[in-house]
C-alpha cells in the first residue's frame, strides 16, 4: 500500500467533482486529500488528489480517471520530482507568557507565521510539505491545539 | 448553418433527426409535454409508447445491439427517470450505445423537492458513460451531438441528457448541427503496430493457440476478420456469452461458450492453450472462473480491447493492445500474410486434440446432461433447428439464458442478444421489442423463464398496439430456476423463496393482451407451436412446461476454476 499523488486537468463543469469522487467510491479507494482550483487555462480546473491504495488499485484508478469524458489530462506525480505543499491554520492554546514565547520560537524555527493572537491563544499559519506540517502539529499538541485546519495538498512537477 | 429561432423541444427533435434517429422508445410525462407536443407532428421519428420505462431502456438497448445504431429512450422526471435506471445500467455493462432523454423539473425548482423531482443527474452518473444536465436552451445542439458522439465511439455506452422543463419550453436563436468539441475525449482507435506484430508472431509460433472472443468482436464488426484469422492460424475459438455470434457456432474451429456454464471442452482448451488471443472481452468472472491459476496457466496472453482500463484489470496479460478490434485483427492478418506464416501447420496435434475432446467429452457427460434436463435442452435445440441463421434470439436471465447460450447455435453476429454483465431478469422481452423494430423482417424470439417474463410482461400491450410480432418462449418451471439450482447443489435443497407457486396461465395471459398463445407439454410439440405463432402474425407467447428440477450442467461451482466443473467427474478426456 502506498500514497500516490495524481494531478488532473478537468473541465470546469458542475458535477465534475461528484463524478470524480463517485469513481473513487465505486472502486473502494480512499482519498486522503483533494484540492480543486482554477488553473492557467480558462474553462479548466486542476485537481490534486492524494490516494492511498495498492499499486494495482492505483493503476486502475488512473485508467478509469482517463476514461471520464471531462478529464483532459491525468498526471502521476513522482514524489521525488514534485514540489508538494499543504497549508495549515492552527489555533494553539497559550496558558502563560512562557508558553507563548516558546510557541512563537518554535513557530519561527518552522517558518510559520503568526496570523492572529489573543490573550490565551495564537493562530499559526504554515505552508510546507505535509510531513513537516505533521511534525509541527505534533509539537504544538504539547501546548494544546484548539483547532486545526489543513487545505490538503497541491503539487507541481518540476519538469 | 444559419441561425434559427426554435424552442428547446424543437431543437431536440431537429438534432435527433440530424443524428439519424428513426425510432425512440418512451413514455411522456408532465415536464415532457413540450417535447411530446413537437413529436406529435413529427413524421421522421417513430415514437413507440412503452408500458414501463425500464422496458423503454431495454428496447433501446436491444435496438442498438441488433442495428449497431444508437438506441434512444425517453422518460419523464422523477419516477420515469428512476425506472430507466436498471435498463441503463444493463446497457452500460454490455457496452451498448444508448442515449436516454429524461425530463426534469424547471431549473428554478431543482433541489426544492418539487413534484416528480429526482436528481437524475447524480443517480445515473455511475451507470452511464457520461451524462448531462442541460441548464440553457442554447446548449442543446452541442449537448445532443456530443451525447451521440460519446455513446457510439470508443467503448460504446450510455449517455443520459436531463432536460428541465423550461429548457425545453424556452425559445432561443441557435446554430443547429454543431461539430463535436471535447477537451479530453479522444477514443483510442488505432492499435500500436509494434504490439500487433508481436502478437501475430506469438500466435504464429504457438503450438496450441486459442482465441477467446468477446462481445467487442461483434460491436466492432470484426467477425469476418476473426474467422479468417482463426482459420489462418489453425486456432480454435471459444467465446464469452457476449461473444456468441462472433464466429458461427458449427464452424469446425468454434468451441462455443466458455466459462461458468460453458462447454467442458471450451474450458479445457483455455486451460491447455500456450497462446491466447483474448479479443473484445473483459475477462468477467463468469468467463474466467475464480481459480485464476486454472485460466490459461501456460499461455502467453494477448489482450485486445478498445478500453485501456480493461487491460490488466481482471487478468494480467503479456501483450496488451489498446484499440479497435477490427483494426487490430486486420493488422495481425496483414503481418501474417506478408510474412507467409502458413496455415496452422505445426498445430495439427492441437487441433486433433480439440476435435477429440469435442466429440468424446460430450459422450462422457451425456448422462449428466440427461439427468439434469428433462426437456429444456431439447426445447432449445428445437428452436435452434427451426429458426434460420438471420433470426434473432433474445434471452431473459437465469437457467433459460444458460440453456440458450449452451444449446442455441448462433450463426451470425448481432443475432444473440442477452444481458451479460448486469444479468437483468426481464431484459429479454423488451429487448426483443427493440430487436424487432430494428429488424422487422427477421424472426425474433425471446427465450424466457416464467420468473423473468413476469417482470416485464406488461409490454405485450406495446407489441399489440404497435404491431411488433415477437415470440416469447417461456420455460415454465414455476421456479426462479437458476437460484433453485444453486439451492439444490449448494444449500442442502432448502428452496428458500424460489418457488413461484401459482404461476399464471400464460396462454390466457397472452390472449388477454390480444396476443397468440399456445401451450407445449412435450418438446416435439414445440415445432408446430412456433410455426403457429409465426403464422398468426401476432405477438405470441408459447408456454413450455418443463420439469422443476431441470438443471443446466455441467457448471463451475462458485469459487471454482475452469477444470473443476460439476458434472464432469466421469469424463475421461480432460
Amino acid at each position: 500500500m502506498q500514497t500516490r499523488i495524481i494531478s488532473l486537468l478537468v473541465e470546469d463543469n458542475p458535477g465534475v467533482l461528484t463524478r470524480m469522487s463517485g469513481m473513487f467510491t465505486m472502486r473502494g479507494i480512499n482519498i486522503t486529500s483533494l484540492t480543486v482550483s482554477p488553473c492557467e487555462q480558462e474553462g479548466l480546473s486542476r485537481m490534486t488528489v492524494a490516494l492511498y491504495g495498492s499499486e494495482s488499485e492505483l493503476e486502475k484508478v488512473r485508467k478509469q480517471l482517463s476514461n471520464l469524458i471531462e478529464v483532459v489530462k491525468v498526471v502521476d506525480l513522482e514524489e521525488r520530482a514534485t514540489i508538494i505543499r499543504d497549508l495549515c491554520l492552527m489555533k494553539v492554546h497559550v496558558k502563560d507568557s512562557k508558553s507563548r514565547s516558546e510557541v512563537m520560537q518554535l513557530a519561527e524555527s518552522y517558518g510559520a507565521e503568526i496570523a492572529d493572537a489573543t490573550l490565551d491563544s495564537v493562530i499559526l499559519e504554515l505552508t510546507e510539505e505535509p510531513e513537516k506540517i505533521d511534525r509541527f502539529v505534533e509539537l504544538m499538541k504539547h501546548f494544546g491545539v484548539k483547532q486545526l485546519f489543513r487545505t490538503g495538498i497541491t503539487a507541481i512537477g518540476r519538469d | 448553418m444559419a441561425r434559427v429561432k426554435l424552442s428547446g423541444a424543437e431543437i431536440v427533435v431537429e438534432e435527433l433527426k440530424n443524428e439519424g434517429v428513426e425510432v425512440a422508445f418512451g413514455i411522456p410525462g408532465g415536464v415532457l409535454l413540450d417535447l411530446y407536443d413537437v413529436l406529435y407532428e413529427e413524421k421522421e421519428i417513430r415514437h413507440i409508447l412503452m408500458r414501463h420505462e425500464q422496458c423503454a431502456a431495454h428496447a433501446a438497448d436491444g435496438y442498438a445491439r441488433v442495428s449497431g445504431e444508437t438506441g434512444v429512450c425517453i422518460a419523464t422526471s422523477g419516477p420515469g427517470a428512476t425506472n430507466l435506471v436498471t435498463g441503463l445500467a444493463n446497457a452500460s455493462m454490455d457496452s451498448s450505445p444508448v442515449v436516454a432523454l429524461t425530463g426534469q423539473v424547471p431549473t428554478a425548482a431543482i433541489g426544492s423537492n418539487a413534484f416528480q423531482e429526482a436528481s437524475t443527474f447524480t443517480i445515473t452518473m455511475p451507470i452511464t458513460k457520461h451524462n448531462f444536465l442541460v441548464k440553457r436552451t442554447a446548449d442543446l445542439p452541442k449537448v445532443i451531438h456530443n451525447a451521440f458522439y460519446i455513446a457510439n465511439t470508443g467503448r460504446k455506452g450510455v449517455v443520459l441528457i436531463d432536460l428541465p422543463k423550461d429548457v425545453l419550453a424556452d425559445v432561443t436563436e441557435v446554430n443547429l448541427h454543431p461539430k463535436e468539441t471535447f477537451a479530453g475525449y479522444k477514443p483510442n482507435i488505432k492499435p500500436n503496430q509494434v504490439q500487433t506484430k508481436r502478437a501475430a508472431e506469438v500466435l504464429a509460433n504457438a503450438d496450441r493457440p486459442l482465441i477467446l472472443a468477446g462481445g467487442g468482436v461483434i460491436i466492432a464488426g470484426a467477425a469476418e476478420e476473426l474467422r479468417y484469422l482463426a482459420e489462418f492460424l489453425g486456432a480454435p475459438v471459444v467465446t464469452t456469452l457476449m461473444g456468441k455470434g462472433a464466429i458461427p457456432e458449427g464452424h469446425p474451429f468454434c468451441l462455443g461458450m466458455a466459462g461458468m456454464h460453458g462447454h467442458i471442452y471450451a474450458n479445457r482448451a483455455i486451460n491447455e492453450c500456450d497462446a491466447m488471443l483474448a479479443v473484445g472481452t473483459r475477462f468477467s468472472d463468469r468467463t474466467t472462473g475464480w481459480q485464476l491459476d486454472q485460466f490459461a496457466p501456460d499461455a502467453t496472453l494477448i489482450h485486445v480491447d478498445i478500453d485501456a482500463a480493461e487491460i490488466n484489470k481482471n487478468i494480467q496479460v503479456d501483450i496488451p493492445i489498446v484499440g479497435d478490434v477490427k483494426l487490430a485483427l486486420s493488422d495481425m492478418i496483414k503481418w501474417l500474410e506478408k510474412n507467409k506464416k502458413t496455415e496452422g501447420s505445426s498445430k495439427s496435434v492441437w487441433v486433433q486434440r480439440i476435435r477429440e475432446m469435442h466429440s468424446a467429452c460430450e459422450e462422457c457427460i451425456k448422462d449428466v446432461r440427461r439427468e439434469g434436463s428433462s426437456k429444456s435442452d431439447r426445447l432449445i435445440k428445437t428452436i435452434s433447428g427451426i429458426l434460420d441463421d438471420d433470426a434473432i434470439v433474445t434471452t431473459e436471465v437465469g437457467q433459460c439464458q444458460m440453456f440458450a447460450a449452451h444449446y442455441y447455435m448462433t450463426k451470425k453476429p448481432r443475432t444473440f442478444i442477452s444481458s451479460g454483465g448486469l444479468g437483468t431478469m426481464g431484459f429479454g422481452f423488451p429487448a426483443a421489442i427493440g430487436a424487432k423494430v430494428a429488424a422487422p423482417d427477421k424472426k425474433v424470439v425471446d427465450i424466457a423463464g416464467d420468473g423473468s417474463f413476469l417482470m416485464t410482461c406488461q409490454d405485450l400491450a406495446t407489441c399489440v398496439e404497435n404491431d411488433i410480432p415477437v415470440v416469447v418462449c417461456i420455460f415454465h418451471n414455476r421456479y426462479l430456476g437458476m437460484v433453485r439450482q444453486w439451492q439444490e447443489l449448494f444449500f442442502d435443497k432448502k428452496y428458500s423463496h424460489t418457488g413461484l407457486g401459482m404461476t399464471p396461465d400464460f396462454v390466457m395471459l397472452a390472449e388477454a393482451f390480444g396476443c397468440y398463445g399456445e401451450r407445449v407439454e412435450k418438446p416435439e410439440e414445440l415445432k408446430d407451436a412456433l410455426n403457429n405463432a409465426f403464422e398468426s402474425g401476432k405477438p405470441a407467447v408459447i408456454d413450455m412446461i418443463v420439469g422443476t428440477e431441470d438443471k443446466i450442467l455441467p457448471m463451475i461451482p462458485p469459487g471454482g476454476g475452469l477444470t473443476g466443473m460439476i458434472g464432469t467427474e466421469k469424463c475421461k478426456h480432460v
